[in-house]
């Protein structure tokens, strides 16, 4: 016999009269042994607590079941007689680009989707003015153009100084507060106010008794109350209340601020470690002062080796150089009762000779949610229990850390695809638990990736001309092969009666040059800034508005410094400001990159034209549609003036699609065979209405497609509901 | 003792349950697999969840069912390591602590049965009580020839630590009988052979092997320990202190049970 089986078998004989003892134990018929300490009391309690509460839930359930039937039955009678589907599975894919996927369709990349065009449909997919995520997206759920559902941007502005706002969802302190000497004691939660107008298709679904599962579609915070569960997307804050705020802690002395988007934190040295901390939200106790809460974290690097060892509160770990944590919890303190819970990821950058270390925007924790990202609350709970915790963050896909160079490709690479999958888990947990109804998901990584990888696609991208084309990795080409491959597994999971649709907003194209749109009605007379000034700063810093008849902000919108609307604004409305609009229009529609000699601007777009609805007011006057390669400068976006009007786009960030929406299409795949040559995003909305047999509102603007569903499915479906 | 004497044993209770709890989460923390644990318990409040987020979906809430089932298995599978650590040598402290709080000593003027299994019912009528000084039996033997038993009623006079003999034949077999009052190590029952058995409810020395008498025991009053203003049963207060020390430590821990 050998000595490891000697020492295996004497392992079985040990653990055999380990049993045999702990058998004996329980066994042994004395009062006294039913109870064997807190460990035996706790392994109970926590196993069969659970079980309790089941039973305890099953006989409520078995007991308001025959009443639940019972009102289901008065309340939507029949719910499918009319519909002529079952199940409705929605994936869409934020910018899967038309161009693209044909091309990688032909070249074999993509067999599933290839597969459904066989089948079904492909069609290229008419979007909104402007192609903005959260304008197209906004259309797609509520079926109605950006005039009835009041989101044109991802900002919106302050008429009265000019000053931006998420365009989407407000965000105030409680509303009632105690002042006691310094403290302010917040008598309530802060307040959340959707700015969304238009009601979602997944209402009028659940009010007919038709369950859905909605997941990551962007504008949906804060969520709604229907019948169904959702998990709000873009949009959604950090805990800090912004769009995503990385932090970047090093030992090196730099006193640059990024320009957007992350803060730089100072590492201190204490003899063998090193310590930093993570800025978070504002103190609510302090009534306004702007002091923010910190959570502190020690880094402690091995002598000798790549990696560090970190302690944020009661957690350990160890990261080596390129690593990322797992999502670690953070608690900031206030005060007793006062605290604000969020997860953030820890990369360790480096570790010698200096130490960097970058730490994700501190996402809202979806197991303890401080501002609702679910409907019902307990979704984003049930979520977090059921796979770990995840990204919440409505951009959770670091692009400022990329673009400032904090990030490497690599880095951020991992980050979308580690939420990628996540979210991918989600997707087939809706699917299993939604076997009847709605199941839609957003994924973003199509968008974020796009964004900031185009300049390897791209013939001669500024940002990426000194690497061969030969060296260049094929990130683009991998993304789309990899939501094949998801979309592969989906059409795995379905059946007959179920509707696959794959959607995206937009398409995507090259962004190479950038256009400062106020500096060229600078130049051009229509801005004026303060004498002695040849620019300005951020947000229209020394403009003149008095004598300023336009400006622009945001990506595409283009407004008129009106009188009456304005704060300070000097254009007459009607037959004024309308010869303005037509004035500029006729100005930039064709403006030619001096440097290029390509068309820079393609398209000006009159809102009064491009949209209808209660909310055209809030509108920009004009839309901006920038030609292929060309989209509003970063400087531009933020509100200030710059000497040149077109200039190279030399970050990451190189592909777009806030450009003229006619270049840039969305997708629409379907299982099925669909008829109209011209299908629109905002189409969506009514054509599941009709497909699942409700009667569509008035208001919508969306028409329903000719779907090819077989009568003898329909037929079985009505049978069968 | 006085009124300290009520005191004492719920005094003991509480200072066992906390050092055991905290004892215990510890050993628990150590030698448990933390991050397997939380991931199962996670899961298992997901599948609760889902029972109430999914609640008009009858496959959902029929699988949801199942999967409970399924990781409350899941979750006992991975307590059941620590809890190998932790069962005995509880198992054993319960044990001796019961010897002092599960009973109480008799008191003096208490009648009390002193009973004797022997190995045939032939040998009932060869069996007598010798009784020391302090102790006096009341009434004459019962005998039970079909449980080989015989029962004599006894009446403690005094304090103290006592032997009493069953005779049977020529043959002496001792038994401890205490007679006072407090917190004292009492010993119910002396066995032949059994040595689990043994372990588990007698203090006393094994009756000889291969003779007529196969165990004496003595019916001492239960103890019941007087606690926030009710009357428990030792390892009732014991279940409720170390289960409450037990929480307030894994939180205090960080320690995932």
């Amino acid at each position: 016999m050998t000595f490891g089986r000697k020492v295996a078998l004497a392992d079985r004989r040990r653990c055999v009269a380990c049993l045999a003892l702990l058998a004996l134990i329980l066994l042994c018929p004395v009062p006294s042994h039913a109870y064997a300490g807190p460990g035996a009391g706790f392994a109970v309690l926590s196993s069969f607590w659970a079980l309790f509460v089941a039973f305890l839930y099953s006989v409520y359930a078995f007991l308001v079941w025959p009443f639940r039937q019972l009102f289901r039955l008065l309340r939507h009678r029949n719910v499918y007689a009319k519909a002529k589907i079952k199940r409705a599975v929605i994936l869409g894919f934020d910018g899967m680009d038309p161009e693209l996927t044909e091309r990688f369709i032909a070249e074999g990349r993509l067999p599933n989707l290839a597969k459904l065009r066989g089948q079904g449909t492909f069609r290229k997919l008419t979007t909104t003015y402007p192609a903005i995520s959260p304008v197209a997206w906004s259309t797609f759920m509520t079926g109605v153009n950006p005039g009835k559902h009041n989101i044109y941007d991802f900002l919106a502005r302050d008429l009265a100084n000019y000053l931006p706002y998420l365009s989407s969802a407000e965000i105030k302190g409680p509303k009632r507060s105690w002042k006691i000497g310094k403290y302010n004691i917040p008598l309530g939660g802060p307040r959340i106010k959707g700015m969304r107008r238009g009601i979602p298709f997944w209402h009028w679904l659940g009010e007919a008794g038709i369950f859905c599962s909605v997941l990551r579609v962007p504008v949906t915070f804060p969520p709604e109350k229907f019948s169904g569960v959702l998990l709000s997307g873009m949009c959604v804050p950090d805990l800090k209340g912004s769009q995503g705020t990385f932090c970047f802690c090093t030992t090196r002395t730099n006193s640059d601020k990024f320009r957007e988007g992350g803060v730089r934190v100072p590492i201190e040295r204490k003899e063998s470690s090193y310590s930093s901390y993570i800025p978070g939200p504002e103190n609510p106790l302090s009534g306004g002062s702007g002091d923010e809460l910190k959570v502190k974290f020690e880094i402690r690097p091995e002598p000798g080796k790549n990696h560090a060892r970190f302690t944020v509160d009661s957690e350990t770990f160890t990261l080596k150089v390129g690593e990322y944590s797992d999502w670690i919890p953070l608690k900031f303190k206030a005060g007793v009762g006062f605290n604000a819970h969020g997860i953030a990821r820890f990369y360790l950058k480096e570790v010698s000779p200096e130490v960097e270390v970058y730490v994700t925007p501190v996402n809202i924790d979806p197991g303890r949610p401080d501002l609702p990202i679910s409907h019902p609350l307990t979704y984003s709970v049930y979520l977090e229990k059921l796979f770990g915790p995840y990204a919440t963050l409505g951009l959770a896909e670091d692009t400022w850390a990329l673009n400032e160079k904090v990030l490497d490709d690599d880095a951020f690479l991992a980050q979308c695809y580690a939420n990628h999958e996540d979210r991918e888990r989600m997707l087939f947990d809706a699917l299993e638990k939604t076997q009847q109804g709605l199941c839609a998901c957003v994924f973003d990584t199509t968008d974020r990736v796009q964004h900031m990888f185009w300049r390897y696609l791209d013939e001669d991208h500024p940002a990426a001309r000194e690497i061969p084309r030969a060296e260049r990795p094929t990130v683009i080409q991998d993304l789309y092969a990899r939501m094949d491959e998801l979309i592969g597994r989906v059409m795995k999971q379905i059946d007959e009666h179920t509707l696959l649709m794959i959607v995206s907003d937009h398409g995507f194209k090259s962004f190479a040059r950038c256009v400062n749109l106020n500096a060229w009605l600078h130049q051009a007379g229509y801005l004026v800034l303060k004498p002695g000034k040849t620019e300005s700063g951020d947000w229209f810093d020394d403009v003149d508005w008095s004598r300023t008849r336009a400006y622009t902000m945001g990506l595409n919108g283009l407004y008129l410094n009106l009188k009456g609307r304005e704060g300070q604004g000097i254009v007459e409305p009607g037959v004024e400001g309308e010869s303005l609009k037509e004035e500029l229009r006729h100005k930039l529609n064709g403006l030619v990159d001096p440097e290029s000699g390509h068309v820079g601007i393609t398209g000006v777009f009159d809102c009064d034209e491009v949209y209808a609805g209660p909310y055209v007011e809030n509108a920009p006057d004009l839309i901006v549609g920038y030609g292929e390669g060309y989209r509003a400068s970063w400087d531009s976006v933020m509100g200030k003036v710059t000497r040149q009007i077109f200039e190279d786009n030399l970050k990451a960030w190189s592909g777009d699609h806030c450009v003229d929406p006619r270049l840039v299409p969305g997708v629409l795949f379907c299982n099925q065979k669909i008829s109209d040559e011209k299908p629109a995003i905002v189409d969506v909305a009514p054509t599941i209405l009709k497909l699942f047999g409700l009667t569509l509102p008035g208001y919508l603007d969306g028409k329903p497609w000719t779907v090819g569903i077989s009568t003898s499915r329909s037929v079985e479906l009505s049978a069968a509901s | 003792m006085g009124s300290l004497g009520i005191n004492i044993p719920s005094g003991i209770v509480i200072g066992i349950s906390l050092a055991i709890g905290l004892a215990m989460v510890a050993v628990f923390g150590y030698t448990s697999d933390q991050k397997a644990i939380h991931v199962a318990k996670n899961r298992l409040k997901a599948h609760l969840l889902a029972l109430r987020l999914f609640q008009d979906q009858i496959r959902v809430v029929l699988s949801s069912y199942a999967r409970i089932v399924l990781a409350t298995g899941h979750y006992l599978r991975l307590a059941f390591k620590p809890l190998l650590f932790v069962i005995v040598p509880i198992t054993f402290l319960i044990v001796q602590v019961d010897r002092y709080l599960g009973s109480l000593p008799l008191s003096v003027g208490q009648t009390f049965l002193i009973q004797a299994r022997v190995s045939n019912s032939d040998l009932l009528n060869q069996a007598s009580l010798l009784l020391p000084s302090g102790l006096s039996s009341t009434a004459p033997p019962v005998h039970d020839p079909a449980e080989n038993k015989i029962a004599w009623r006894v009446i403690a006079e005094q304090n103290g630590v006592y032997a009493v003999n069953v005779q049977v034949a020529d043959r002496l077999f001792p038994k401890s009988v205490i007679v006072g009052s407090g917190v004292q190590r009492l010993s119910p029952v002396r066995l032949r052979g059994k040595f689990w058995e043994r372990i588990f409810v007698s203090s006393e020395p094994a009756l000889p092997a291969n003779e007529s008498v196969e165990a004496i025991d003595v019916q001492y009053p239960a103890r019941e320990i007087a606690f926030a203003g009710m009357e428990w049963n030792w390892i009732w207060l014991f279940f409720v202190l170390s289960m409450a020390a037990g929480f307030l430590f894994k939180s205090v821990l960080g320690i995932e049970i």
